[in-house]
């Protein structure tokens, strides 16, 4: 073959790749919301490199999620939510959707906190910053069709890049970090209960609900078909790859400055920002801080459209956002409701924000076992994916992965409102 | 008559003749080649494995269903893809609402039953797509019969008439065996067809296109989002998809054949009748192989008011190629085309003359000329410039003789 034939089949491959970017990359993306920079600042600024060995696992777990979302989406071409309502009925959809909304809304009122707290550092008061952002995300979905936003999604998503720099400002010890990447965990962690709960915590973080229901819905709406999948599993597995350096970076650079100069307690994730300055220097703080916006913005972007997809498919109400409000007032009302609602409590002064939290964490917990495992059964049911059923090997791998996660998760919840 | 609901009939005790209970209720099956709407037995959950129990031994039916045959009579169940499994394929799944034009999903079923003689008659009504049979579904068994009866009566039915209900099959061959035809649909308006449609899933989409007449297919397809056309399109065989092709509006087909791959547009125009075939392939070609698609957008044109000395002030500022210089065209109010000046016309005048006065005949021709009508044109006039114009008068963009040539050449 000349290069020039070589050439040619690369770019037909990029075209091809190029049609189907955009579901997996944005959901992996939008996984480092503001829950998790704060999780991933706090293993590095306590724990120093000696987590890092977490980011390699993690990746195989959320590669082996996300796929299954993606393919089923691709094969079936149908929701997340409208197969778990034709296979498993109206009352176990019933209850996961209100379950869903209960833990997504947490999550959105995070979301909006990290905007707040974001731009807080820059002395922009909360009062005015939530409304103009919840106003933002309002129109951005309900304005836009699915091609625009999900370009605006993807420069987002490519603004990530923020912390990748943060990170090489840091001056971190190269060698030191890629080491404990790829080393066996020291035992001496295993028995110390901080330890442990941040390994919870950094995997607790990495696979939420509402994640699988967002990218098998966008794959669908992107109309990727199964001829096209194979293509289409690179943008998952690519988008966990660029997702999970992300938050290699994010611990690098935290673990290099406020582990190293011996500060390790940050409140949230503006406050990690806040803690860099003196450390890093004025433009690993402005990289955090903005990074943290973007990603928080992102996220808040994303959820509540998510979620009134997945509860109004599930539950039979009209939705999309082709329709007029009065033929999908169920849609748009659990639209605006979260966003509003989300973005309200955090101006009511002295709101018990903490208790949402965890609330959201326990229901998320509760939650996620049973997407996982009806996503498994989906995925090996031959009648619906026909030859694109999980092969045996896949299985084992897929059936190990849920299974640490769901006892990682209930751990998590446990610990958290033990605290 | 009486309503029962297929929830609450599903998991009812079944009693036999002599009132001992048997088992219970898993599925309803009707055989539509039988009777379209009534049911022809019930799948019972017995100690011996599942049993059909045929629905004219029944005598009650309800929270309890009553038999006068006995147990040992009825049936091994044995799957058949010529039934219609009410709780399989009816309920929680997706059916096009006919009468409503949209597609929505199933939360229950209404059965009536109707005492003829000694025995009840069960046949489907309609389907529940409302609160009413969500919420009898999530309470029960956890809220006693009698109450949430009382309570469903308050809540306005949305209930859609089994005439109106096509169900959603994507096997061709059970398509047949339950005789889904989709006429309902076909009769709808193609924008409401095409706006079904698109809520569907690929492999539903395809199953509507491969049951529907044709030429409904055809005006259905024309009103689709052209990147789903392209994915129905993709999903039929070469030949059905060339018989709804053929009867769609040539303009439309050739749009729609244009976006597929070059191998998938040959097969389905292999497929077509010669006449329609040539018609769309016409088309298929317009643009490159039109006069729109030959003609340059770089060409000088001047007021009508102007004099000599402007168009050489606009020669000496034109960037395009030499070639578009050889004429020199006039617009009238709105860009209109009113004439045309050859450039040795201008320089073998004085500055001051109107170039209007200097105006010879032009010769114009549409856009969508064919290529072999403008060589024509070129041929029979003697041209060196061809002006191409919209509908409107305005010109658009010029053909010049040199690109003649090069059409010409390329076209043996």
């Amino acid at each position: 073959m000349n290069l020039r034939a070589l050439l040619k089949g690369w770019k037909t491959r990029l075209f091809l790749f190029l049609a189907v970017v955009g579901p997996g990359f944005i959901t992996a993306n939008v996984d480092n919301d503001a829950g998790g920079i704060y999780t991933y600042s706090l293993a590095g600024a306590q724990f120093g490199y000696s987590l890092l060995w977490t980011m390699i696992p993690i990746t195989i777990a959320l590669v082996v999620v996300q796929e299954m979302a993606s393919r089923m989406g691709a094969v079936t071409g149908k929701g997340l939510s409208d197969l778990i309502r034709e296979e498993f009925g109206f009352r176990l959809t019933f209850f996961l959707m209100l379950a869903l909304v209960v833990t997504n809304f947490g999550n959105v009122v995070a979301e909006f906190a990290g905007v707040a707290s974001s731009l807080e550092l820059f002395g922009w008061s909360r009062y005015v910053v939530v409304p103009v952002a919840a106003a933002i995300v309002w129109l951005l979905i309900v304005q836009g069709t699915y091609n625009s936003v999900e370009k605006i999604f993807l420069l987002a998503s490519g603004f990530y890049v923020c912390y990748i720099i943060a990170g090489l400002l840091a001056h971190p010890d190269w060698k030191a970090a890629a080491v404990a990447t790829v080393s066996r965990p020291s035992n001496i962690g295993i028995r110390n209960y901080g330890y442990l709960f941040m390994v919870i915590g950094l995997v607790g973080t990495t696979i939420a609900p509402w994640m699988q229901f967002y990218l098998q819905a966008s794959v669908v709406e992107k109309g990727v078909t199964v001829r096209q999948y194979r293509t289409s599993r690179w943008d998952v597995i690519l988008g966990c790859l660029f997702t999970d350096i992300v938050a290699w970076f994010i611990i690098v650079a935290c673990a290099a400055t406020l582990y190293a100069k011996g500060h390790p307690d940050i409140k949230d994730a503006a406050d990690a920002a806040q803690a860099l300055r003196p450390l890093a220097g004025e433009y690993a703080y402005l990289l955090f801080a903005a990074g943290l916006f973007n990603a928080s913005l992102f996220a808040a972007s994303i959820l509540p459209i998510s979620t009134a997809y997945a509860v109004c498919e599930g539950l039979g109400f009209e939705s999309g956002l082709d329709k007029k409000f009065h033929e999908a007032p169920v849609f748009y009302w659990l639209y605006t409701v979260l966003i509003v609602a989300g973005a309200g409590v955090l101006l009511i002064p002295r709101f018990p924000l903490v208790h949402i939290m965890v609330l959201s964490q326990v229901v998320n917990g509760v939650v996620l076992p049973f997407v996982l495992i009806f996503m498994l059964l989906l995925t090996n049911d031959k009648e619906l994916m026909g030859e694109h059923t999980n092969s045996r090997g896949f299985n084992i791998v897929a059936w190990i992965t849920v299974i640490v996660m769901i006892v990682l998760t209930l751990a998590m919840v446990i610990t958290q409102t033990r605290t | 008559m009486s309503l029962v609901a297929l929830s609450e009939l599903l998991g009812a005790t079944v009693r036999d003749a002599s009132g001992t209970v048997r088992g219970r209720v898993r599925e309803v099956a009707v055989a539509p080649q039988e009777h379209p709407t009534r049911i022809a037995y019930l799948i019972v959950r017995t100690g011996e494995g599942e049993r059909m129990l045929p629905a004219g031994a029944l005598r009650a039916c309800g929270a309890t269903v009553r038999t006068d045959s006995e147990s040992s009579s009825w049936e091994r169940y044995s799957a058949s893809d010529g039934v219609l499994l009410l709780k399989r394929d009816l309920l929680d799944q997706q059916i096009i609402d006919v009468h409503g034009r949209k597609v929505v999903r199933v939360n229950d079923v209404e059965l009536d039953s109707t005492p003829v003689n000694s025995h009840v008659v069960l046949n489907v009504v309609a389907v529940d797509v409302g609160a009413r049979g969500a919420i009898r579904r999530l309470t029960k068994g956890v809220v006693p019969a009698f109450s949430l009866r009382a309570l469903l009566e308050r809540i306005p039915p949305r209930v859609i008439p089994w005439e109106y209900v096509d169900l959603l099959e994507t096997d061709p061959a059970r398509r047949v065996k339950l005789k889904i035809a989709y006429e309902g649909l076909s009769r709808l308006h193609p924008a409401d067809i095409a706006d079904i449609v698109e809520d569907l899933a690929p492999a539903e989409r395809e199953a509507v296109f491969e049951t529907i007449d044709e030429e409904v297919a055809a005006e259905a397809l024309e009103e689709i989002d052209p990147k789903v056309q392209v994915r129905i399109v993709e999903s039929l065989d070469s030949n059905r998809a060339a018989d709804i092709v053929e009867e769609m509006d040539p303009d439309a087909a050739a749009d729609l054949l244009g976006d597929l791959p070059e191998d998938r547009s040959g097969q389905i125009l292999k497929e077509m009748e010669p006449e329609e075939r040539q018609e769309v392939t016409q088309l298929l070609e317009f643009g490159e192989h039109t006069a729109a698609g030959r003609m340059t957008t770089e060409f000088l044109a001047v007021d009508e008011t102007a004099v000599v000395d402007d168009a050489i002030e606009a020669l000496k500022r034109f960037e395009g190629s030499r070639e578009a210089l050889a004429t020199i065209y006039l617009t009238g109010p709105g860009h209109r085309l009113v004439g045309a000046v050859s450039l040795v016309k201008i320089a073998t005048s004085s500055q001051a003359v109107q170039l209007s006065a200097l105006s010879e005949p032009y010769v114009a021709c549409a856009p969508d000329t064919p290529e072999d009508q403008v060589a024509a044109l070129f041929d029979k006039y003697n041209l060196i410039t061809l002006a191409v114009v919209d509908e409107h008068g305005r010109i658009a963009g010029i053909i010049t003789a040199d690109d003649v040539i090069t059409m010409l050449r390329h076209s043996d």
